[in-house]
């Protein structure tokens, strides 16, 4: 290990590790070093055995490639691919005084594009991310995106019983799966990315939650309170009945969805179009079985510009 | 058919008229086989894998003279005093373990000898591999899992024993614990090129760099495993575990029944027997196995069944006083 790199700053304390950016002494290359502390009593974190049995496989220019892993006496080193930054502490860079600022509109769609690109690989070879947010959206100079942390993630070929609902940060888990649906598959992913594209175009986080609750009441507030007719089966969902109940006490009128174009206009510089709301409807659909699959969404009209390009 | 009748206290069949054995359908789809139908398979599975491996050591033994025994970290100094029907049973009841994990446990098999020509599973090792594979499994595949001092104290081994236990089988496998098509096929082109990823891909087969390259959606091995066990140790009679008496029969698929799996029988078949045949492996994709296991276990397993059984006697016992202190 310390032959062949050569261990620079500390870049990060992950869920369950910490990152160092890392030299490759042989090929002057730099890497990003996730060192993983392997506990008497856990053995190898779960998270571990996941993130490289998973990554291993995942082999795109969207995705954070993982280039081998080192054992010591007590850890565990994976290393990955090196990025300059994080989506997360590049727009918190852009704030000016407490005034978060979105993204220019074009380099919102070429992430966005890339976010789907990656994705739609991870979905392909039947792997859930689970845990889609900016902090683990990794960029670099050139704008390239790329999916990194796959602690939570899962392949979802191989059929097992429990699925957990205590997936994905709050703020960008699916209503779904916030009424406690274990059913759920790609759609989950779907929900972070509309979540995420909103808050690169404000620059805000679109329903910053504190607690699941609170987390369903933001959703429904701006999106509708779903109905068995707009979401048939919805009514089974463990926690709907609870959530259901408290949101109509503190809304006794039906209350409408609200205009999510006028919304987050109101926190961008660039006039937004309807196409880019359209897509945005499409990601963030309440029911799960509506939301745009990964690849669908690439073919929407508002990345023509890229689709075109390419054929 | 010479198989020894009295089996372990618990069972009355002391009849070998096979009318008299019932049968059990199986469901296609192995999530809905109950966990204990599967346990019995699994259980038949590995006995009948142990026992050609030691009959085959003691053969080689015979023939060479006294060998030096290829020690692994999977090792006992003598067989555990618990059969592997009991040990399963104990690890699936106290450490939850889901029907994928107890499957993967047996596609693992193959994983870790195709890539650990030293391991071999016998009457020393398959204990020691048995709790490792599946606590592997469970933190791999799993949402629900356990700590590895759950998992030791289940399976009545040191926490920090575990914990060698499971780097040793994921540097080996390289951290190739998911099972999937071509997974065994990777891990060995992984091990012959001593890398942690290809990154050649030149070198790989035209199919594999597809499954590489391109998407590998296929998700078919358990299922395979599952099907390909039924076949060989299904039947009561073939099997040398003796702690059920059931005969085991897949679920005749129904015409025009949407069956997404409609490809198995031919589709990923390399990754099973893609290895040369060796002196310990199982080639689980022929169809004819059952004759050569028949053969085999009334000619030369005769006496290794009766120790089993008397063992199984005395373990019953222990796995009692085991459970009550709990």
């Amino acid at each position: 290990m310390s032959s062949q790199f050569k261990q620079l700053e500390k870049l990060g304390n992950g869920t369950y590790a910490t990152v160092y950016k890392g030299l490759n002494k042989t090929t002057g290359v730099y890497v990003a070093l996730k060192e993983v502390k392997l506990d008497s009593e856990e053995g190898t974190p779960s998270t571990a055995i996941r993130e490289i049995s998973l990554m291993k496989e995942l082999k795109h220019e969207n995705i954070v490639r993982l280039y081998d892993v080192i054992h010591t006496e007590n850890k565990l080193t994976l290393v990955f691919e090196y990025m300059d930054n994080d989506l997360k502490k590049y727009m918190d860079s852009l704030t000016v005084g407490n005034n978060p600022q979105g993204l220019e509109l074009h380099l919102v769609k070429y992430f966005q594009w890339q976010l789907l690109e990656g994705l739609a690989f991870c979905h392909e070879n039947k792997i859930l991310h689970r845990d889609l947010k900016p902090q683990n959206l990794l960029i670099n100079k050139r704008g390239q995106l790329k999916l990194g942390d796959f602690g939570l993630a899962r392949a979802f070929g191989i059929p097992v019983n429990t699925f957990s609902s205590e997936v994905v940060t709050l703020w960008y888990r699916a209503p779904d799966v916030l009424m406690g649906s274990r059913t759920y598959t790609t759609s989950i992913d779907i929900w972070s990315c509309g979540c995420i594209l909103a808050e690169m175009i404000t620059g805000k986080p679109l329903f910053p939650g504190t607690n699941d609750e609170e987390q369903l009441k933001l959703i429904f507030e701006m999106m509708g309170m779903p109905t068995e007719a707009t979401w048939p089966g919805v009514s089974q969902l463990p926690k709907y009945a609870t959530s259901s109940a408290s949101f109509q006490q503190q809304h006794p009128q039906q209350l409408q969805p609200k205009d999510l174009k006028a919304l987050l206009q109101a926190n961008c510089k660039e006039k937004l179009d309807d196409v880019v709301i359209n897509l945005l409807h499409g990601l963030l659909q309440l029911n799960p079985d509506m939301r745009l699959g990964a690849k669908q969404a690439l073919h929407h009209t508002w990345f023509s510009e890229y689709y075109q390009r390419q054929t | 058919m010479s198989v020894p009748t009295s089996e372990a206290p618990t069972h009355t069949g002391d009849n070998n008229d096979p009318l008299d054995i019932p049968t059990v359908v199986l469901p296609i789809n192995f999530l809905k086989c109950s966990r204990s139908d599967l346990i019995v398979l699994i259980s038949r599975m590995l006995v009948f894998l142990i026992q050609i491996n030691d009959n085959n050591a003691k053969t080689e033994e015979d023939k060479n003279g006294p060998t030096e025994a290829k020690l692994t970290r999977f090792h006992s100094s003598t067989p555990p005093n618990i059969s592997i029907y009991n040990y399963l049973i104990r690890l699936t009841k106290y450490s939850a373990l889901e029907s994928a994990v107890l499957l993967s446990s047996v596609y693992y098999i193959d994983l870790l000898s195709s890539i650990y020509p030293s391991f071999t599973l016998n009457s020393l090792t398959a204990h020691r591999y048995l709790l490792t594979a599946t606590s592997v499994a469970s933190k791999g595949l799993c949402d629900s899992f356990c700590t590895n001092a759950h998992y030791a104290k289940v399976g009545g081994v040191q926490c920090s024993e575990l914990n060698i236990l499971e780097e040793e089988f994921l540097r080996k496998v390289n951290y190739r614990v998911i099972p999937r098509d071509n997974n065994i096929s990777l891990c060995e082109f992984e091990y012959q090129q001593n890398e942690f990823s290809i990154t050649n891909l030149n070198i790989l087969p035209k199919d594999l760099q597809l499954s590489v390259m391109q998407k590998n959606s296929g998700y078919n091995v358990l299922e395979m495993y599952y099907r390909k066990m039924i076949q060989l140790i299904g039947s009561f009679s073939s099997s040398p575990d003796k702690n059920r008496r059931v005969d085991y029969k897949l679920e005749e698929r129904v015409p025009n029944v949407s069956n997404i799996r409609d490809d198995i029988p031919n589709h990923p078949i390399r990754d099973i027997s893609i290895r040369p045949p060796n002196k310990r492996s199982y080639d689980i994709s022929a169809e004819n196995n059952n004759d050569t296991f028949s053969n085999r276990s009334s000619q030369k397993n005769k006496t290794s069944l009766i120790n089993h059984n008397k063992k199984l006697a005395t373990e019953e016992i222990k796995m009692q006083t085991t459970e009550r202190t709990k």
